[in-house]
């Protein structure tokens, strides 16, 4: 889809490559496994846990010309949906072409209702939505 | 996009070029991240940053 995933932890290389080959859930896994056991990267985007020497459970979307597009943080105990990553990673595709548009709460995918924001539209967001 | 940048990493800001080893299961080896190359390429980068390999979740 044009987007290289890279899962981050501060476990190193060696780690993951032992465990991407003993984990029968990872199995199918193609994407890059990145180690930052100095956790170097994981305090460049403010998820590292000098506790425990961890990181939390961030996702950031970065565009091709480098610009943080999205961010998401859970706590240790919380996994994220996978579903709205890629929902999140749609829209702005779709709104790096339609850049006078705006995906609403509702948007999964292209071809779904979004907004034109303008002057016309303040206090009317309701009938733009239902139209 | 913000012009307020200068030294913060916010949304809209541009990211510092960074580079990571990484294990690369498509080929069985090492290998390297590295944020200027994704953009030389024109390619979208999504992080996902988790605790701990051999653990749950």
């Amino acid at each position: 889809m044009g987007a290289d995933i890279v899962t981050v932890s501060t476990d190193t290389q060696f780690v993951h490559l032992a465990w991407q080959r003993h984990e029968k859930e990872l199995a199918e896994v193609q994407y890059s496994m990145g180690a930052d056991p100095t956790g170097n990267l994981s305090r460049l985007f403010g998820v590292y846990d000098d506790t425990s020497g961890l990181a939390l459970r961030g996702t950031f979307i970065i565009n091709p010309a480098g610009i943080l597009m999205n961010s998401e943080v859970n706590f240790y105990n919380m996994g994220r949906n996978i579903d709205e990553l890629m929902r999140k990673f749609k829209a702005n595709l779709y709104l790096a072409k339609k850049t006078d548009e705006g995906c609403p709460s509702k948007w999964q995918e292209e071809g779904d209702k979004t907004l034109k924001p303008g002057p016309d539209m303040v206090g009317r967001v309701h009938e733009a939505l239902n139209e | 996009m913000i012009e307020s940048c200068e030294n913060r990493l916010q949304l809209g800001c541009e990211v510092p070029d960074f580079e990571i080893d990484t294990y690369e299961p498509s080929i069985k080896n090492f290998g390297k991240i590295s944020l200027e190359e994704q953009k030389t390429a024109g390619k979208w980068t999504i992080l996902f940053f988790y605790p701990a390999d051999f653990t749950f979740v």
